[in-house]
């Protein structure tokens, strides 16, 4: 799956081993854009022994929190499920709030491989 | 009012982007775009735009999901964003039920006097338990509001239908 940065929802890139999300996310319908993205990450994830995840998000809405953070217990589970997952969240030096936002979601990540990742 | 004091009004007050009327998602794509670029035209600490341009949408969101005056596709409000030496300010206003005044005048009152850390675990708590009932978001608007901006206010006016005032202060 590949979806193209509009002004308003980021580019995700979904493939058999990774997924890569770059950009800003406040969709007009978060039910449209993050339903097939949850979906095809866990069909992804099925057959997999390992999937690597990288997150590089300028900003991000409230109702977008709620998706990263369902999104992250998917991912969550896979670990705990016996997958090797590892997750990238990418932030600038001088980006305060995704720096906190990384944070934020770091503390639900137990046996996922998660990685604050200044750039 | 005449139509040069309105102008002259605005200015006065350091607001440099207004929007009145029907708020939608549309509209928002609409105006998103602009309204990023004249905040980082006024200061290009990235930081600060980011916080500004989050506390608008947020406000906007708002209005477009709860403004009590309604349209098919949104709200009826107004959202306006100034500038002046003490830094930038968000506010918005549209009109509201009064059943709900008392719990969010009370929701509001407890994040008014929440400490950033406070307000951190406010927003997680939120995140895993998920919305409220009745709510079209996640629920973390305010906290997210609250936590971004240097301070906020708000206010319920009778002008005779009730308005709910919100006003969020982001200075560096």
């Amino acid at each position: 799956m590949h979806l193209e940065a509009t002004n308003r929802t980021p580019e995700v890139s979904i493939s058999e081993s990774a997924l890569e999300m770059k950009g800003e996310c406040y969709p007009e319908d978060i039910t449209a854009f993050s339903e097939p993205i949850l979906e095809s990450l866990e069909e992804k994830l099925e057959p997999c022994d390992s999937y690597s995840v990288s997150l590089e998000l300028r900003y991000f809405n409230s109702s977008s929190a709620k998706f990263f953070f369902d999104f992250f217990e998917v991912l969550e589970q896979a670990a705990e499920g016996g997958k090797s997952i590892t997750i990238e969240w990418r932030y600038r030096s001088s980006d305060n709030s995704m720096k906190e936002a990384g944070e934020d979601f770091e503390e639900d990540m137990d046996k996922a491989d998660y990685n604050l990742v200044e750039i | 009012m005449d139509s040069h004091d309105f102008h002259k009004l605005l200015l006065s007050r350091g607001t440099f982007f207004c929007y009145s009327g029907l708020l939608s998602e549309e509209v928002l794509s609409a105006i998103s775009g602009i309204v990023r670029e004249q905040v980082t035209d006024i200061d290009h600490d990235e930081d600060l735009t980011t916080r500004v341009f989050g506390i608008f949408i947020e406000q906007a969101q708002n209005i477009i999901r709860y403004s009590d005056e309604r349209l098919a596709q949104g709200g009826i409000g107004t959202v306006a964003i100034g500038h002046t030496s003490d830094g930038f300010v968000v506010e918005a206003i549209n009109p509201m039920k009064s059943d709900n005044m008392l719990s969010l005048k009370e929701n509001l009152d407890k994040l008014q006097q929440m400490q950033p850390k406070d307000l951190r675990k406010a927003y997680k708590q939120r995140l895993r338990e998920g919305p409220p009932e009745g709510s079209k978001g996640a629920g973390l608007g305010f906290i997210e509001i609250a936590r971004k901006s240097s301070k906020f206010e708000f206010d319920f006016v009778e002008s005779p239908e009730l308005l709910f005032v919100l006003k969020a202060w982001i200075d560096p």
